[in-house]
C-alpha cells in the first residue's frame, strides 16, 4: 500500500505497490494522450515550430476544456488570440509532465519477493525536485479530469464524493472512481507538503 | 521618409495606452485544487512569501477570486498562461478598481 510523499534531501520519496503503480501509470498516460490529440501532426511543420495554432476553440470535451480554459471572458477576440498563442505550448508541457511522471514509476523496482504468498511488495519512488514538480502538475491535471467526469462542480460536490468513496458502496459505479480521486487527492496533499517544506 | 497622418498616430497612441493600462490576473476558486497547492503555486511562480501567498489563497477560497498580479496585458497573459499550466483557473482583465 502506498506511503505518503515525504521530503528526502534533496527531493521527495514515496512507496507504491504494483496495483497502484499500474493505476497511476494508466491515468497519467490516458490524460497525456487526451492532451496530445489536439496537437498537429507533421503535416504542418511551421505550426509545430512556431507553436501557434491558426484557429483555436474551446475544446468540446469538458474535461479538456478545464485543462485549457479561456484566458479571459467578455472579449472573444482577445480570448481567441490567447488560445491560439498558448494552447499548443500548454498541451505539450502538460503532456510532457504526465509522461515524465509515468516514466518515473517504471523505474520503481519492488524488493525481491519473499517466498510466501504475501501482498505485493511496495517499491520506493525517489524524485528530485524537478521530477517532483512534474508530478505535482501531472496529479493536478489527472484530478481535474476525474473531477469533471464525476461531475464535481462545487466544494459541496467534492465533499459528497468523499463520503461516497468512504462508503465503499458497491452499487454505485461512481464509488470506485471517487475512491481513486480520494487517493490522488491524498497523494497530492502529501507531495505539496513535502515540496513546501523548502519554501519560505 | 514616409509621414504618418496625425489621425493614425493618435489611434496608435490610444492603442498603446489601452494595452499599457493596468491589467490584472485573477485566480478563481475551484472545487478541485487544494488550498495547500494554491499557496504552493503562488510561492513558486510569483515568489510571494508564504504569508502573502496564504492571504491570497484564503481570498480565493472565501471570496471566490483574488487578484494575484497586475501589469501590462502581455505580462498578465503570461501569468494567466502559467496559472493554467499549474491547473488553476485564471483570467486576465482590465483593472477596473481605479
Amino acid at each position: 500500500m502506498a506511503t505518503a510523499f515525504r521530503t528526502s534531501d534533496p527531493g521527495v520519496t514515496a512507496s507504491f505497490d504494483e496495483a497502484e503503480r499500474d493505476l497511476l501509470t494508466r491515468l497519467f498516460l490516458d490524460v497525456a494522450e487526451m492532451l496530445e490529440q489536439g496537437l498537429p501532426d507533421d503535416a504542418d511543420p511551421l505550426v509545430s515550430l512556431v507553436g501557434i495554432t491558426p484557429e483555436a476553440h474551446v475544446p468540446e470535451d469538458p474535461a479538456l476544456a478545464r485543462l485549457l480554459p479561456p484566458g479571459t471572458t467578455g472579449d472573444d477576440e482577445l480570448a481567441g488570440e490567447f488560445r491560439r498563442f498558448t494552447e499548443m505550448g500548454l498541451r505539450e508541457r502538460k503532456s510532457a509532465a504526465l509522461r515524465r511522471a509515468a516514466a518515473s514509476l517504471a523505474t520503481v523496482r519492488p524488493p525481491e519477493r519473499v517466498r510466501r504468498k504475501a501482498a505485493e511488495k511496495a517499491g520506493r519512488l525517489e524524485l528530485d525536485r524537478e521530477a517532483a514538480g512534474a508530478w505535482v502538475t501531472a496529479l493536478t491535471d489527472v484530478r481535474l479530469v476525474l473531477a469533471e467526469r464525476l461531475g464535481i462542480r462545487t466544494d459541496e460536490d467534492a465533499e459528497e464524493l468523499h463520503d461516497l468513496a468512504e462508503s465503499e458502496d458497491e452499487e454505485d459505479p461512481r464509488a470506485w472512481l471517487a475512491a481513486v480521486y480520494d487517493f490522488l487527492t491524498w497523494l497530492q496533499e502529501t507531495l505539496v507538503t513535502a515540496l513546501s517544506a523548502g519554501l519560505r | 521618409m514616409a509621414a504618418v497622418p496625425v489621425e493614425e498616430r493618435q489611434a496608435d497612441v490610444d492603442e498603446l495606452l489601452e494595452t499599457e493600462r493596468p491589467w490584472v490576473t485573477i485566480v478563481w476558486n475551484d472545487p478541485v485544487n487544494l488550498m495547500s497547492y494554491v499557496t504552493y503555486v503562488f510561492q513558486t511562480y510569483f515568489k510571494y512569501p508564504r504569508s502573502k501567498a496564504e492571504k491570497l489563497m484564503r481570498q480565493v477560497h472565501h471570496e471566490g477570486r483574488a487578484v494575484v498580479s497586475s501589469g501590462t496585458l502581455e505580462e498578465m497573459e503570461r501569468d494567466t498562461e502559467a496559472m493554467h499550466g499549474y491547473g488553476l483557473w485564471a483570467t486576465f482583465t482590465h483593472d477596473t478598481s481605479g
